[in-house]
């Protein structure tokens, strides 16, 4: 009986003090990871969003539980973007962040992060794909040229840009029809 | 006695190299020197601050309920570990990702708390788990630059080959891992051959 309460006693205090310790380690660095965290949102959105001096992450309309950030310089609406994660890439999550300016262009696309195979599917990150999304609008075919779109694939990898694409499209979609953009 | 520990843990007794411990990590996260040398660096401090606090509690912990006690102790430096990174080192922590929380599991971890720290002093352990953590980073580092260098012409992101290198993707592929780690592997065998055959 009394090495059943001695096993029970040290694993209490061991996971007691473990706790402690990992409480102290969360206040120490809580507001650091929330400070970084926030600072690559930022840093993503300034990519995406046409001129603003705003904090787009705290200008947030919500439309069917999905956040829009706005863009604003001077108080005016500049632009807005949206992150959309999707699922039909070659491995695992594309997290896809689109700008649009106020005319329903689309500014800028950045990728936030993405699991696919390196030195093919990764080139999705490349500026080069990434600027050819610039300036299209809801009425531009935006897919890849092997699905009859604008969009150049490149050798070895079809699906992820694919995916890219059609993230894109549904960013472009959800944008207008939250901001109630006209189709010009 | 350190110097046998710090040889054991560097070379003779390398993790990686000698024992084939703690491979997933290994595999996983090879694919460039600086991802190499933040998981290692990240391992060697878990491995060292496991090994002490066990060291000095292990004579306190009956034992039928040591591993449960010293997972707990590992998984709270790594939780620690993780935090730090997080704060500090953002975007090396993006990368490595996962792996990281997983250290937890990492069997040089349990293997040296079960094996050496709960059975010495803790300045000797404290050596051991710095030991065998360095050996841990320096195989890790080998196996990463040579991928890095052959999977994308680069080392440390910097391009270190002819531009008209055409990087051989398959080294940065998980294949790559097992085929490189096959390749040191047989080199280092050579090479103690050769040693072994001179004395």
């Amino acid at each position: 009986m009394t090495s059943y309460f001695k096993s029970i006693l040290t694993i209490t205090i061991i996971t007691i003090t473990a706790g402690v310790m990992l409480a102290l380690s969360h206040n120490a660095t809580k507001d650091k990871i929330a400070y970084q965290e926030r600072q690559e949102v930022l840093n993503a959105l300034k990519a995406v969003l046409t001129v603003h001096d705003n904090q787009p992450d705290k200008d947030v309309i919500e439309k069917d539980g999905i956040k829009i950030y706005v863009g604003k310089n001077n108080g005016e609406i500049t632009g807005y973007a949206v992150n959309v994660i999707e699922t039909s890439g070659y491995s695992g999550a594309i997290s896809v962040l689109t700008g649009v300016d106020k005319k329903g262009l689309i500014s800028g696309v950045a990728i936030v992060y993405h699991s696919e195979t390196p030195g093919l599917g990764d080139k999705i990150e490349d500026s080069e794909f990434l600027q050819s999304f610039e300036g299209l609008n809801i009425n531009d075919r935006i897919a890849v040229k092997k699905d009859g779109g604008e969009i150049e694939q490149f050798s070895g990898a079809t699906i992820s840009p694919r995916a890219v694409s059609k993230a894109v499209k549904n960013s472009l979609e959800i944008i207008i029809k939250a901001a109630g953009l006209e189709n010009d | 006695m350190i110097k046998g520990i710090i040889s054991n843990g560097l070379y003779n007794n390398n993790a990686i190299f000698k024992q084939m411990l703690g491979l997933c990590p290994t595999l996983a996260v090879s694919t460039s020197s600086m991802n190499a040398l933040g998981m290692g660096l990240a391992t060697t401090a878990v491995l060292t601050g496991s090994n002490f606090v066990i060291s000095i509690v292990a004579k306190y912990i009956p034992k039928n309920v040591r591993i449960p006690s010293y997972i707990v102790i590992i998984a709270c430096f790594v939780t620690i570990i993780d935090q730090m990174m997080k704060a500090n080192l953002y975007s090396l922590h993006k990368v490595l990702g996962i792996f990281i929380p997983l250290i937890v599991v990492n069997c040089i971890v349990l293997g040296r708390a079960e094996a050496f720290a709960s059975k010495n002093k803790p300045l000797y352990s404290i050596i051991d788990g710095l030991s065998v953590g360095l050996g841990f980073t320096i195989a890790l580092f080998i196996l990463g630059s040579f991928r890095e260098i052959i999977g994308a012409g680069t080392f440390f992101e910097m391009p270190v080959m002819l531009s008209s290198y055409n990087p051989l993707l398959i080294a940065i592929l998980p294949p790559g891992a097992f085929l490189f780690l096959g390749f040191i592997l047989a080199g280092k065998q050579f090479l103690d051959d050769k040693l072994k055959g001179e004395k």
